[in-house]
């Protein structure tokens, strides 16, 4: 193992409520975009939201070339399949060569899976009974038929997981991809999440009181609760010496990462915040960094009432008066919560701002609550030359992740 | 930038601590002394009606009291993956002689495997969503449908506040979650990680897997489990928990703890296979191992002892058993193999079962039986009708799972 080996992003991909591409994130990012609407792709009269944030304009076969078949292919395999091209594509590795087959891995952070199909399966199982039930509709239901559909498809051999960590999946995948490849498992990796617009999703968050009925409003006095969404997000990591021998063009560093648990309860996040403030602590030591290092933090930023509180004050128990200087911003508030696949989405918001030298706002923000007092980024979009980016999620049961990219400025890699 | 975080690869890691709660019994010696007399788990299935499948047996759980382990105050929010769960953690932490305190609970976590999490409750949740509409769902459900439930629930329980993931990839779940805790520990992100694997029976569960026809059939032929059997026609399913404490032996050593053995080494891999199907082709299981046997830094000619996969599925036990021939048909190796699931039935997540079961072997250096084997496929080195004596250095425990997913895990011995 070279425990100095140094990991970068050369290829990014998504589909979300604000872009169904790389570019076209960028600069619904910049610009602002709000892509929480009214939800089509099931019925919300009874709901006590109506709004998400939902993909637009998704056909299959326009993002998945005809060698691929989609037959048996979830929402969620397709989304993710089609961030997967892309971001080969933008890695400049697609297609893939034979040799690269064979130590290419995948590691996706999941979340509902196929639940939306299988809903339909289970209610005429309901309906109709077992006998009038294909049960062939449930060989894509669970979160780890992605990976598979992916890897199968591209033929690749690599190592192969999916992490239901809830909320935080995508950033642990993000994490975990990175010491495959330092650890020698696999040469280079695909990492992110997906996580598709789902009617029983929907109804549990629904039920739990969790969603605002309007849109959402992180860290705004008024905000009432988070935003549903869904997205796929995919990026390429490869070794830093592999990727300036071939070329490629880079986003940013990972740096390091942090999990921790609050070991507290299972919905509500610690008020005191230790297991957000320990896994942002784990993080920076894991990249041998100082608070100092941080110049944005994407936050988690759900817009649920605790959650922007408890975030806010571990973000003061870590930086200190340093906390006031840093520039907080919550894209969800643009994109949605979009759970699993969350930590990967804002992974590639971070490399989008480190790379193209600007800071997302909060957008959907109007009033100061007094216990949400950072810099919020809340008057649009700044022009900022980034250096390090950390980026935080929070989940269910507890688990938080933190993982910390840092732009690549063609520093030589003598000194690795 | 230097990474001061990691440690180097030569960081020898230890299983000090064994917790479960399986069909053959709960707890290291109950499940030890079943284990060993090559006694069966498999009957016909209580917990629910099978009158109108097409198979009526299975491994379950029995006589586990969760308020033996679990205080009530928690207990009363959990169901039955996550007691399982929590009470295996449990027992792995006394059996490693852990004490949680304000000292050690930062450094004290826990990476979970699942393969399909609590279906119960997701089935629960759905029905009524289904049937009655969203505003008769039940937001007390919720917590427990999301996979990272159980670790959640458990390190609420026990107290401790580090690393905590979990992990899904149907088969390999378990053994990919080890192989992940492995890292971590040398990594030096925890000092102690609670690593293995969990799944449950459940009805809907059990009927969906009728109608995949993976199970062994009762209506036709005679029901049973016969792993690697020429008369094998399907598996009968399985549940529990097994859980494994990891720490360096550094760390063992300073505790004066002895280890039941090192896991020195595993691989990941992946082959292209059609959704839900068993792998026909051997590659994968060759790929895999010899990656494996490469962390490791061992040869073929090293290995005394393999744990498979095999299920007495036709596909998987035909392919896992060719596989074993062409890589040991010209080696002076001669390994002995054992499949466990003959007596516990497969649980996807069984792993984490029996990695406990095969750190016992390693310290007793005696093998259990492959029950429901009588006519081998192959003329392979099997433990058949009871126990073996062997002197074990080294042994391989198999993942494989359907969709082309392998994770195989090295096992060595601490004092040779």
């Amino acid at each position: 193992m070279n425990k100095n080996k140094r990991i970068v992003i050369t290829g990014l991909g998504t589909l979300n409520a604000v872009a169904n591409n790389v570019q076209e994130f960028t600069r619904a990012l910049r610009e602002g975009v709000c892509g929480i609407k009214p939800i089509d792709l099931f019925d919300t009269k009874e709901f006590r939201s109506k709004n998400g944030g939902q993909i637009k304009n998704f056909i299959a076969h326009d993002y998945i070339p005809n060698d691929f078949s989609l037959k048996r292919m979830s929402r969620a395999d397709q989304l993710s399949f089609a961030a997967t091209l892309e971001a080969l594509d933008d890695a400049g590795l697609y297609p893939l060569s034979n040799s690269l087959k064979e130590e290419m891995g995948i590691a996706i952070g999941g979340g509902s899976g196929g639940l939306w199909e299988a809903e339909n399966f289970y209610s005429n199982l309901l309906k109709k009974g077992a006998s009038c039930a294909h049960f062939s509709k449930l060989s894509s239901v669970y979160c780890a038929s992605s990976a598979d559909k992916i890897a199968s498809g591209l033929r690749l051999t690599g190592p192969k997981t999916t992490f239901m960590t809830a909320c935080s999946a995508g950033a642990t995948a993000i994490g975990y991809a990175r010491d495959l490849i330092v650890n020698g498992h696999a040469s280079v990796m695909l990492a992110g999440g997906v996580e598709p617009m789902c009617r029983i999703t929907y109804a549990a968050f629904n039920a739990l009181k969790s969603v605002d009925p309007d849109v959402c409003r992180p860290f705004d006095k008024n905000r009432e609760g988070l935003s549903l969404g869904e997205a796929a997000a995919i990026m390429v990591l490869e070794p830093l010496d592999a990727a300036v021998n071939r070329g490629a063009k880079i986003y940013g560093e990972i740096l390091g990462y942090g999990v921790t648990c609050d070991s507290f309860h299972m919905t509500a996040p610690d008020e005191q915040a230790s297991g957000a403030v320990r896994s942002m602590q784990a993080a920076l030591k894991d990249s041998g960094l100082s608070i100092d290092n941080v110049d944005y933090i994407n936050a988690h930023g759900t817009a649920t009432p605790v959650n922007d509180i408890m975030e806010t004050k571990a973000i003061k128990e870590v930086f200190g008066k340093r906390a006031y200087l840093i520039p907080v911003s919550s894209t969800k508030s643009m994109h949605a919560h979009t759970l699993g696949a969350a930590g990967a989405l804002e992974a590639i918001v971070s490399l989008l701002a480190l790379k193209n030298g600007f800071i997302p706002p909060t957008i959907n923000y109007s009033q100061r609550d007094s216990q949400c007092d950072l810099d919020y980024v809340t008057g649009g979009s700044r022009e900022a030359q980034l250096h390090t980016v950390l980026s935080n999620s929070f989940a269910f049961g507890g688990n938080n992740t933190t993982v910390i990219f840092g732009k690549y400025a063609g520093r030589d890699t003598e000194n690795d | 930038m230097t990474n001061k975080s990691q440690q180097p690869a030569t960081k020898k890691v230890v299983v000090t601590g064994l917790g479960m709660v399986t069909p053959l019994g709960v707890g290291k010696e109950e499940f030890g002394r079943k284990l060993f007399a090559g006694e069966c788990a498999i009957d016909t299935i209580k917990s629910f009606d099978t009158n109108a499948f097409t198979s009526h047996l299975g491994a379950e759980v029995a006589n586990f009291s969760p308020r033996d382990f679990i205080s009530v105050k928690n207990l009363r929010r959990m169901d039955k993956i996550s007691l399982m769960t929590t009470a295996s953690a449990r027992l792995a932490l006394e059996d490693a002689e852990i004490k949680i305190n304000s000292a050690n609970r930062d450094r004290v976590g826990i990476i979970l495997g699942t393969s399909f999490g609590a279906t119960d409750v997701t089935v629960q949740f759905a029905d009524t969503l289904l049937t009655q509409g969203p505003s008769f769902v039940n937001p007390i459900l919720v917590p427990n449908t999301v996979m990272n439930a159980p670790a959640g629930h458990a390190s609420i329980e026990l107290g401790f506040r580090g690393v905590n993931t979990t992990v899904t990839h149907y088969a390999v779940s378990a053994e990919t979650a080890i192989g992940y805790a492995v890292e971590e520990i040398r990594r030096g992100t925890a000092d102690f990680i609670l690593t293995g694997g969990v799944d449950i029976l459940s009805k809907f569960y059990y009927e969906a897997l009728t109608k995949f026809h993976a199970l062994s059939p009762g209506d036709q032929e005679q029901e049973k489990c016969r792993p690697f059997d020429d008369a094998r026609n399907g598996f009968v399913v399985g549940e529990g928990c097994g859980i494994i404490c990891l720490e360096s032996m550094d760390s063992a050593v300073a505790r004066s703890r002895e280890p039941y053995c090192e896991i020195s080494g595993f691989g990941l891999g992946a082959s292209p296979t059609k959704p839900t199907c068993w792998p026909k082709e051997t590659v994968g299981i060759k790929k895999t191992i010899s990656r494996a046997l490469k962390k490791a830094e061992i040869g073929i000619d090293d290995m005394q002892v393999i744990c498979a996969a095999a299920n007495g599925s036709k596909v998987l036990d035909a392919t896992e058993a060719e596989a074993y021939r062409e890589i040991f048909g010209s080696s002076k190796a001669k390994p002995a193999i054992t499949s466990l699931k003959g007596a516990l039935g497969e649980s996807f997540s069984g792993g984490g079962i029996r990695s406990c079961a095969l750190a016992l072997s390693m310290k007793k250096n005696v093998l259990p039986p492959t029950v429901g084997l009588s006519n081998p496929i192959r003329s392979l080195n099997f433990i058949m009708d009871r126990k073996k004596d062997i002197n074990i250095t080294n042994a391989m425990l198999a993942g494989i799972s359907f969709g082309g997913t392998y994770a195989y895990l090295v096992f060595t011995n601490c004092d040779k």
